[in-house]
């Protein structure tokens, strides 16, 4: 080493400058890749993004508190939301009545919780629906291309070009007599699929040109194989969100079928007819129409920011520092 | 250019076709018998009747009645309400009030919407970010009818800041409230559209690059992050022009404005199917042409897009 330090620095014969010995440069810490972290998959890195997302912390709760009341209204309150006596017709809140009386005489609270269950389960069922439907329409149309995309393609471009709320209105038009909210979710789910099939479409084609597919296929594996082992489970990231966002959504647009008198029937207690209902009397008793709105805007925010928070976990390009 | 706008308006034809058919069946599939509703309480005159049915087609296969339809379109004529008014009359009182909702709104949205996410996206985590995005998100989850009727409650009754209703003169400050609400939920997408294409864009390598060029703050922004923001954002507007049109059925009950949305939504309860369809077909054909200009504009804000 002494030898070294001694003409440290002294260009040698034939080098126009100082070259460092091989010892002294620290290759090792260059190549060295932090490998201490276990390995994860997209979705544990997702899950690790969102448990430190105040976001997701706070939606989470508000969606848990939701589904709670939706499963076990009955702990909140000991009133039938049925039971109405038109003694108490649009009277004040009183001990156990915290939310008053609607015009009929309800108990507006009992009212609200009860509708939860409706309101959720519509999003939810038509969610459901939606999201398989439409990834297995969009990713059909994606990875086959050609005449199947062009074909199933127009059919998504007659969907999307009907103003949602006006197909919405003619089919349940002529459902008037059912009381089940299935009718509401069909519809929803009818005129709703073309959005995510849309987006399942762009993102399995993005997934299928890449290189995982061409090393599956050289081990063998079908085309068929690749789409639902491979492409399909790469390309749910956009698909999550939206349908996380559009659960909203669809339980906004229950409440304004319901709102236009075409949606669930005055026998269902739901938060959309209640408003409907509560209208009427908007000038004086403004307070019920506020409490089941309130209660809808609290649910579809939550499913809203619970999206947000999925997007920024799954897509790292909009992660913010 | 001209090949692809010519490719676009061949593939708009079989989607008008398939979505004005499948309206029409949805429509006619409608139950109950509009003729035998027109007699009311007497008994049915079955001569007259048939007359009626003849009148309108009624008597013809459906696949009949659509080309019937569909041949008449093209010349404007839609045929008689069964009240008996020409639906060209009809449509034609209807319209120009909702497009001058729509366009309000569809102002509203696109200056206040734009404006307020740069402003949000270039001051992200400031005070009025979050003011702006939490506003955003209230008029997302709440229901358009219930901002209208809160609106209308507060501003016009409580307040008298805003006439409560419209009136058939449907004055610029009479509309006013009425395309806000409108544009509400709308305004609020491109809010949270626009600060995310800006806060994504600004951190860029391009933008690293103009600066490191010397290029001005200024300049960054106009030429380089809005014009590459905007683009997602002019797809959105112009889809929503369209869908503006049909949308405002809520708007339009909530303040009693006669326009396109209320007569839709009376002629769907009454069963007037005539109407409705020709309506819808007209919509339609906005929206497909909105979507065909907005596609045009591509050109003009990304010169990386080149039409062959």
């Amino acid at each position: 080493m002494t030898d070294n330090n001694q003409n440290l620095y002294e260009t040698l014969p034939g080098q126009e400058r100082y070259v460092a010995p091989i010892e002294e440069t620290p290759l090792q810490a260059v190549d060295k890749v932090d490998d201490s972290a276990p390995a994860t998959s997209m979705w544990a890195d997702a899950w690790r993004t969102l448990r430190k997302n105040p976001l997701f912390i706070i939606s989470g709760l508000l969606i848990i508190c939701v589904v709670f009341v939706a499963l076990f209204p009955g702990v909140l309150t000991k009133q039938d939301p049925n039971y109405c006596n038109l003694d108490n017709s649009l009277s004040d809140p009183a001990a156990g009545h915290p939310f008053g009386y609607d015009m009929q005489g309800c108990d507006v609270f009992a009212r609200t919780v009860y509708g939860t269950r409706t309101s959720l389960s519509v999003g939810l069922l038509t969610t459901i629906i939606v999201v398989l439907i439409g990834t297995l329409i969009g990713a059909v149309a994606g990875f086959f291309g050609g005449w199947v995309d062009a074909l199933l393609s127009r059919i998504i471009d007659i969907f999307y070009s009907i103003p949602f709320l006006l197909g919405a209105i003619v089919v349940l038009q002529m459902f008037r007599t059912s009381s089940s909210i299935w009718k509401v979710v069909l519809v929803l789910a009818l005129f709703g699929w073309v959005s995510t099939a849309r987006i399942a479409r762009g993102s399995v084609m993005e997934a299928k040109n890449l290189e995982f597919n061409t090393a599956s296929t050289a081990l063998g594996s079908t085309p068929i194989r690749n789409l639902f082992s491979h492409i399909i489970p790469n390309a749910l990231a956009p698909i999550i969100v939206i349908g996380t966002t559009s659960l909203g959504s669809y339980i906004v647009s229950e409440a304004t079928l319901s709102f236009l008198g075409v949606g669930l029937p005055t026998t269902t207690v739901s938060w959309g007819g209640d408003i409907s209902q509560a209208q009427v009397n908007l000038m004086t008793n403004p307070m019920v129409l506020f409490y089941p709105s309130m209660a809808l805007a609290i649910t579809v925010l939550s499913f809203i920011m619970m999206g947000d928070a999925v997007k920024d976990a799954l897509d790292p390009k909009s992660r913010t520092a | 250019m001209g090949k692809y706008l010519l490719r676009r308006i061949l593939q708009m034809i079989p989607v008008v076709l398939g979505a004005t058919l499948l309206v029409y069946a949805l429509v006619f599939a409608l139950p109950g018998d509009p003729v035998k509703a027109m007699f009311g309480d007497k008994p049915v005159n079955e001569a007259v009747a048939a007359q009626i049915r003849a009148e309108y087609n009624l008597d013809k296969p459906f696949i009949i009645q659509y080309l019937l339809f569909l041949r008449n379109a093209f010349t404007l004529n839609f045929g008689n309400t069964f009240a008996g008014q020409p639906v060209i009359g009809e449509i034609a009182r209807a319209f120009p009030v909702t497009i001058k909702l729509a366009v309000m709104a569809f102002c509203f949205e696109a200056i206040f919407g734009v404006v307020f996410g740069i402003i949000s996206g270039l001051k992200k985590g400031k005070w009025y970010d979050s003011v702006i995005l939490i506003v955003s998100l209230l008029l997302i989850s709440v229901p358009t009818f219930v901002t209208g009727f809160a609106g209308q409650y507060f501003l016009g009754v409580q307040w008298s800041l805003i006439p409560v209703t419209v009136s058939s003169n449907t004055t610029f400050t009479e509309m006013l409230f009425p395309a806000m609400v409108l544009g509400s939920v709308s305004m609020a997408y491109i809010i949270r559209l626009t600060r995310s294409e800006i806060s994504s864009n600004i951190a860029q390598d391009y933008v690293r690059t103009a600066r490191a060029k010397g290029m001005s703050n200024g300049s960054v922004m106009m030429r380089h992050v809005l014009r590459n923001s905007l683009i997602p954002v002019v797809t959105y507007l112009g889809q929503d022009l369209g869908a503006l049109m049909g949308g405002a059925m809520i708007t339009e009950q909530i303040f009693n404005i006669h326009g396109v949305g209320f007569l839709t939504y009376q002629s769907i309860l009454k069963g007037e199917g005539n109407l409705v369809v020709s309506i819808v077909t007209i919509l339609l054909l906005v929206f497909v042409i909105c979507n065909l200009i907005v596609d045009m504009l591509y050109a003009a804000l990304d010169p990386r897009i080149r039409y062959e």
